[in-house]
């Protein structure tokens, strides 16, 4: 059963078409990130599961049923901002929160312990540092132990401790076998965090599915010799190598990360009666594989 | 809804500007009554004026049974004031954000905008409670004695409150900023409805008196210069406001709960 499911989910803010049809699945146990540059559509995409936002068209179920507010009260959600009553303390916050959820008022001291806030619990959320804020708004996600939670940039305006930390937990959260919804545009969280990934640009899913298959780190041989078609023709053979590319100047041979050894690539062109003109290992960073989904997915519309 | 609006009292007891301006409300229904009084006094007790005041005025205002009608009558000026206290929660509600906090935790759209229309109820029936409260003082520190006849003033008055109040609350919904909307509302109750009233009722035939606040004004008269205002100006047609002040207020809820359940918070 998955825990969210989406079908052709179309949403307008009057000329700005800001969803264009996003359809997929969370499965249950996972901890998907939803993945996208600023204004993808991330927010949106959490808000119209949240019934903040109305779709314009398009359909989503939660635990296979139909939204309802009594479905989102088992979800804990962390939506953009940490929201609370500037004047009131972090217990009276919580105490609002975890009524609103149905849940038992004694939960608020454990959930303010997971987050390191109990020496603060009585000041007012006014005086609150923004990264006290946003460990605030992960312990009202927490009320209640659900069984899924949503967050939305967790690690926004937090410290590299505070990062480190809210990432730890994460994981923690999900080895307890809760389901895991994280809206993110850092790539490099996604794929420590998450082990699926939905890839969100100008409000397309441009690629989804399990974070190796999609987010996979490669490294690219640069090879050239008297003649590229022969040499690309040869090198499909080659040993470890997941996919062979041609452009205009070099071959380049893909491998799985760290498995590039260039002096084998060399003999085995040499022994394939290829002479090597240029060889050259590049380390492919994710930041380039991500600029390049959300790259050519431009250039094909266009 | 107890439930409810248990949790919208956990909002509001911890808020100070809440019991700052809840107790000058209480303060000034007594005071702006206390003020009316004592303008009485002086004018009733003058010895030379006493016939001509009785025969102009009125008797007594602050007497059994009048008094509910003058004590209503006075109280409603300070109407803006539930209303203003209404705008200030509730576009607090947008600028933390918390609407959407609310609703992500787990109440329904329904369940938060029902208990904001409840949250305008309980002033109106407040506010009516304090002016039953300063009318029966005031008139039992009078010379006649106890009389509940025109009583039903307090219910004419609990319509105005509410209207004012679901007034409030309509433009906090739709403008969702507290300093806009507080301007709007008291520019449109102090002045705007009072300019297109009075031209109405000068140029269109009294139609003025059936604007949203004008027709619940309109529901408590003063009960003094009555001899003197039946001479000058028709009066209204007491049916017909009442049933305009019923409709208004129906369009109120449901302008409030259509805007509040489609609209993207």
């Amino acid at each position: 059963m998955p825990i969210l499911s989406v079908q052709n989910l179309h949403k307008h803010y009057g000329p700005v078409h800001a969803l264009k049809g996003v359809s997929f699945d969370v499965p249950a146990g996972s901890v998907f990130g939803i993945l996208g540059p600023n204004g993808s559509g991330k927010t949106t995409l959490l808000g119209i599961m949240m019934d903040i936002i109305k779709p314009t068209s398009g359909t989503f179920q939660l635990f296979d049923e139909t939204p309802s507010a009594k479905l989102r009260s088992q979800i804990g959600t962390l939506l953009e901002t940490p929201n609370f009553y500037h004047y009131l303390t972090a217990v009276q916050n919580l105490r609002i929160a975890a009524k609103i959820k149905g849940r038992g008022e004694a939960d608020v001291e454990r959930v303010l312990g997971m987050v390191d806030l109990l020496a603060r619990k009585n000041s007012r959320f006014s005086t609150y540092s923004l990264g006290m804020k946003q460990r605030l708004a992960v312990a009202s996600c927490l009320l209640g132990n659900p069984e899924v939670l949503v967050f939305d940039e967790p690690t926004n305006g937090l410290d590299p401790v505070g990062i480190a930390e809210t990432r730890e937990l994460i994981k923690k959260l999900n080895k307890e076998g809760k389901t895991i919804i994280m809206a993110s545009h850092m790539l490099d969280e996604v794929e420590k965090v998450c082990t699926h990934v939905a890839i969100l640009q100008k409000g397309v899913l441009i690629s989804n599915g399990h974070v190796d298959e999609i987010l996979v780190n490669e490294d690219i041989v640069e090879i050239s010799s008297k003649n590229l078609e022969t040499l690309s023709r040869k090198v499909q053979q080659l040993p470890g190598a997941t996919h062979v590319k041609i452009n205009q100047q070099y071959v380049e041979v893909f491998f799985p990360s760290g498995e590039a050894m260039l002096e084998n690539i060399n003999q085995y062109c040499f022994e394939k009666g290829e002479v090597l003109n240029h060889l050259r290992l590049r380390r492919k960073s994710l930041e380039t594989k991500f600029f390049e989904l959300t790259q050519t997915n431009n250039t094909q519309k266009k | 809804m107890l439930k409810l609006l248990k949790i919208e009292w956990l909002k509001l007891k911890n808020y100070r500007t809440f019991w700052i301006l809840a107790s000058l409300y209480v303060i000034s229904i007594f005071g702006i009554n206390y003020i009316v009084y004592r303008i009485q006094e002086e004018i009733y007790n003058e010895k030379q004026a006493k016939g001509v005041a009785e025969m102009v005025m009125g008797s007594r205002p602050y007497e059994f049974p009048i008094v509910w009608q003058m004590a209503s009558y006075v109280s409603s000026f300070l109407l803006f004031f539930p209303g203003l206290f209404l705008i200030i929660l509730v576009t607090n509600e947008y600028s933390y954000k918390t609407h959407r906090q609310n609703i992500i935790d787990g109440w329904s759209r329904s369940q938060f905008i029902s208990v904001k229309i409840a949250l305008a109820v309980i002033p109106a029936l407040f506010s009516t409670l304090l002016v039953f409260i300063v009318a029966t003082g005031f008139g039992l520190a009078g010379k006649e004695p106890f009389d509940t006849n025109k009583i039903y003033y307090l219910g004419y008055y609990f319509i105005q409150a509410l209207s004012y109040s679901m007034v409030a609350l309509l433009f906090a919904i739709l403008f969702k900023r507290g300093g806009l909307a507080i301007g709007v509302f008291f520019l449109y109750a102090v002045v705007l409805e009072n300019l297109v009233g009075g031209l109405m009722n000068h140029y269109l035939n009294y139609s003025g008196r059936y604007l949203p606040l004008e027709s619940t004004d309109n529901l408590i008269p003063l009960p003094l210069f009555q001899q003197v205002q039946k001479n000058i100006i028709p009066s209204a047609n007491f049916t017909a406001l009442f049933i305009v002040a019923l409709i208004y207020l129906v369009i109120y809820y449901i302008v409030i709960n259509r805007k509040f359940k489609t609209d993207d918070l």
